[in-house]
């Protein structure tokens, strides 16, 4: 075993550290603080940290990115959320999509949309998989209802698909030029058969932006609803074929962005736990309760003790799975580990606030936003379905025959 | 003897602000803008209102003008109308307890012929207390003296016929709606040799006083963290009569364990109904909400999570009940019945665990919608932080429970 970063890994790393530290830590609480759901956003950030190549990290060096790999997009990432979860989270997504992009796409639609994305700095990618009524329903199929699952209406015109139907809560949705979309292109089938992904630039006539969403965490981030009224898409934006399910077109993606999308939330939680570990030990080395320094208190011994035993097992285990990731391995544990982040960054931003308390009924504003920031992983790509998700990615051993009696069974109650 | 009837009046009475607090409170409470904003507005209009029920001289004796509820009725009650609004319920709590300890308790009578009458008839004269609640901070010396801290808040120089106050308190509960404040002043600092704290009546239009609004600004390092309404108030040469000054008699301290335990009870008590607002939300929406080819009711992950609320809201009730139940009658200690544990701390610290998880639980039945800021769900997770990091909880609030099994004394001041 071999834990050493090499030198690009390592130059990366210090660089988002250093972005993080100068750039993104002054103005994290400041647009926290800020009312509404577009309130927060700020594109000077963006275009800054796009200028240092962290909006484009994830785009192969054949197509004029870096060509990084996981474990450099995880440490960025572990970096960039130290200063603001939601900033960091800003930038990630686009790698989502570049990464869909580069496995998912024919050349001709890689030359029409990534150029254009690393050419300009406030190009952004988002995909648009969550309705009203589908939400958990996209990432576990029930097998006794075919209907389930997105409903946004595609349907062919010549050269052209006519899409009807709402999007909500799309990541980057306001912001965003370009969306990844999961339509229905025959609503009888279910999505694994029915489902297709188009490629739908914002200027696409009959799409626009709803309701821009307000969230207790994130708040940077932006969720919007995406409206679509006779929204004209050419042929040309099919991603892989028609009718093969969008999972499928996107190369296995169930997670939006496949291998990376557990990746990111993981890796996020760490820098926001780091944030935490560091504000924590600071305050109680500093801070008196009873008339001993906090840190004097056992109470508050345990309590760092256990911040830093649940940050350090969450990295190695993130940092297992870039690993893991760049060897081209699939397993439980990318989805494993996306929820064990959940756990740990809600328990570690807890602790935090415990040590902190309140004085003359003030909270420490970052405490409180980190704990808020936490709260988002529980709500993300349906946190309990992924528990369940985990199940079905493990091996049981009696899994054949278990099966193979239940479609008996089924088949004897359709007689 | 264990004995789980309520009575027809404490059923009739609970029915009462239960139906109160969900057909006129509720809908308010929860409007997505009222959600949406970062500094939520009082409802006024519904904490007169909910004062016209008699809640907010609930527990001032029936011989004063009030309802006379002991503390089981009041935890009842408050849990009721806090499953409508924390906020009301907490600005209401606060008047109705200074009301029985001002006026039955810590005034002597010719004081009660002056302000007694003005409480009674006025719906929305509202009382506050400006000063320390030292038992709170002790929680840190666990097995310890405590440190001799230097003297923060007011403090009270009498002069001629007046007690001159300066100083301030950074946060103090239901200030911007108070009629008048008591304050906890320190006294003796000049030599006058007469130490110690001591209750001084201050109305709100006296010449001196200062009452600064605690809004959140943008780009502030803390924020407001308390339910209900407070401001930081100010005290400049701040003069009232010697008459102001109340629990005269030595033998009646205005820092008591009665004042504490009442407190954390109420507390515990509108924690409680913040809990059940939050499962009747996600209970709600479990039935309708529709995935994975059912009401997600049925599925076994949600089921899971509705009975883990269940049982911890079920577990608070019944801890609020007991200690409620021993405030009521000491003689349960006395004969036995019941450990002396601190039962007030225990139901206190149980519940601010509890209802924090049921919380948490309920948003998650929520999916996304559990963090959108128009939603209820964020909303209850954000009052449960707060009931859990609070002016009478945090992580020390259970070591004296600890002290008290193995009777630990401390003596005042090292």
């Amino acid at each position: 075993m071999d834990f050493s970063l090499n030198e690009e890994q390592r130059a990366w790393q210090l660089k988002a550290r250093e972005f993080a530290k100068s750039e993104i830590r002054p103005i994290s609480i400041q647009r926290d603080q800020i009312e509404g759901g577009f309130g927060p956003w700020d594109w000077d950030i963006i275009e800054k940290g796009s200028r240092l190549g962290f909006r484009t990290l994830a785009v192969p060096k054949e197509w004029g990115g870096p060509g990084t790999d996981f474990v450099t997009q995880t440490l960025v990432m572990m970096e960039l959320a130290k200063g603001d979860s939601a900033i960091c989270k800003a930038f990630s997504q686009n790698w989502k999509w570049s990464h869909l992009i580069a496995s998912a796409c024919n050349d001709d639609q890689k030359d029409r949309f990534l150029k254009p994305f690393i050419a300009d700095d406030r190009y952004l990618i988002g995909r648009g998989i969550t309705e009203p009524n589908a939400g958990c329903d996209n990432r576990l199929p029930p097998k006794d209802d075919p209907r389930s699952g997105y409903k946004l209406h595609a349907e062919r015109d010549g050269d052209f698909w006519i899409l009807n139907g709402e999007k909500c809560f799309i990541a980057n949705g306001s912001v965003g030029s370009l969306f990844f979309l999961d339509a229905r292109t025959d609503p009888t089938a279910d999505i694994t058969r029915g489902g297709t992904l188009f490629l739908v630039p914002k200027d696409t006539p009959g799409f626009r932006i709803g309701k821009i969403f307000n969230k207790r965490g994130w708040r940077f981030y932006q969720n919007a609803e995406l409206i679509f009224e006779n929204a004209r898409v050419p042929h040309v934006n099919v991603v892989g074929s028609v009718g093969t399910g969008s999972v499928k077109a996107g190369g296995g993606d169930t997670t939006g962005g496949d291998l990376f999308g557990d990746l990111e939330l993981a890796a996020n939680a760490v820098g926001v736990c780091d944030d935490a570990v560091e504000m924590a030990m600071e305050f109680s080395d500093t801070h008196k309760r009873g008339g001993k320094y906090l840190i004097e208190h056992q109470l508050i011994q345990l309590n760092i003790n256990e911040m830093n035993m649940l940050t350090e097992a969450l990295r190695s285990f993130v940092m297992r799975v870039a690993w893991e990731h760049d060897q081209g391995k699939r397993s439980a544990t990318g989805v494993l580990m996306v929820n064990y982040s959940t756990d740990v960054i809600q328990r570690v931003t807890k602790l935090n606030m415990e040590i902190h308390g309140i004085e003359g009924s003030r909270m420490n504003a970052r405490v409180d936003k980190l704990v808020r920031d936490a709260m988002v992983w529980s709500h993300l790509a349906g946190d309990t379905v992924l528990r369940l998700k985990a199940v079905s990615k493990l091996d049981f051993p009696h899994a054949k025959s278990r099966n193979s009696e239940a479609k008996v069974t089924a088949s004897e109650a359709a007689e | 003897m264990f004995n789980l009837h309520l009575t027809a009046e404490q059923i009739e009475f609970r029915d009462t602000v239960r139906s109160f607090a969900m057909n006129e409170i509720r809908p308010l409470a929860i409007h997505p803008e009222r959600l949406e904003s970062f500094n939520k507005p009082l409802l006024r209009v519904l904490l007169d209102k909910a004062s016209e029920l008699g809640l907010r001289t609930l527990t001032l004796s029936e011989e004063f003008g009030g309802v006379g509820a002991d503390t089981m009725t009041s935890c009842i009650v408050f849990e009721e109308l806090a499953a409508g609004d924390v906020d009301i319920a907490i600005m209401l709590g606060q008047t109705s307890l200074l009301g029985d300890l001002l006026f039955d308790h810590w005034m002597e009578d010719s004081q009660r012929d002056i302000f007694l009458p003005r409480f009674i008839e006025d719906e929305t004269f509202h009382l506050s207390c400006a000063g320390p609640i030292p038992e709170i901070s002790n929680s840190w010396c666990y097995h310890e003296n405590l440190p001799q801290e230097p003297n923060a808040g007011p403090i009270a120089v009498r002069e001629g016929n007046e007690w001159m106050i300066d100083g301030s308190v950074s946060y103090v509960a239901n200030a911007p709606i108070a009629e008048f404040f008591i304050v906890m002043a320190q006294t003796g600092l000049d030599g006058s040799g007469t130490d110690g704290t001591k209750g001084l009546l201050v109305p709100r239009n006296t010449p001196g006083l200062t009452i600064n609004a605690v809004d959140n600004v943008v780009g502030k390092s803390d924020i407001n963290w308390s339910h209900g309404c407070g401001a930081g108030v100010e005290f400049n040469s701040c003069k009232v009569p010697l008459e102001n000054q109340i629990c005269k008699d030595e033998k009646i301290p205005i820092v008591s364990e009665h004042y504490s335990r009442q407190m954390s009870l109420q507390r515990a008590a509108i924690n409680l109904g913040l809990g059940r607002a939050a499962f009747d939300a996600a209970v709600e929406y479990a039935k309708i909400r529709r995935q994975g080819g059912r009401n997600i009711v049925e599925h076994q992950a949600i089921g899971k999570k509705i009975a883990d609320m269940a049982i911890k809201l079920e577990l608070a009730s019944t801890i609020i009940w007991k200690a409620a139940w021993v405030a009521d009658h000491p003689e349960v200690i006395a004969d036995r019945s019941v450990s002396d544990l601190p039962q007030h701390t225990i139901a206190n610290t149980f519940t601010a665990e509890a209802v924090h998880d049921v919380t948490l639980i309920a948003a998650e039945c929520f999916g996304a919608m559990g963090v959108m800021r128009d939603m209820p769900a964020q909303k209850y997770v954000n009052d449960g932080f707060m009931f859990l990091h609070s002016d009478i909880n945090d992580i020390s609030a259970r070591l004296p429970i600890a002290e008290k099994v193995v009777n630990y004394h401390r003596s005042k001041a090292a």
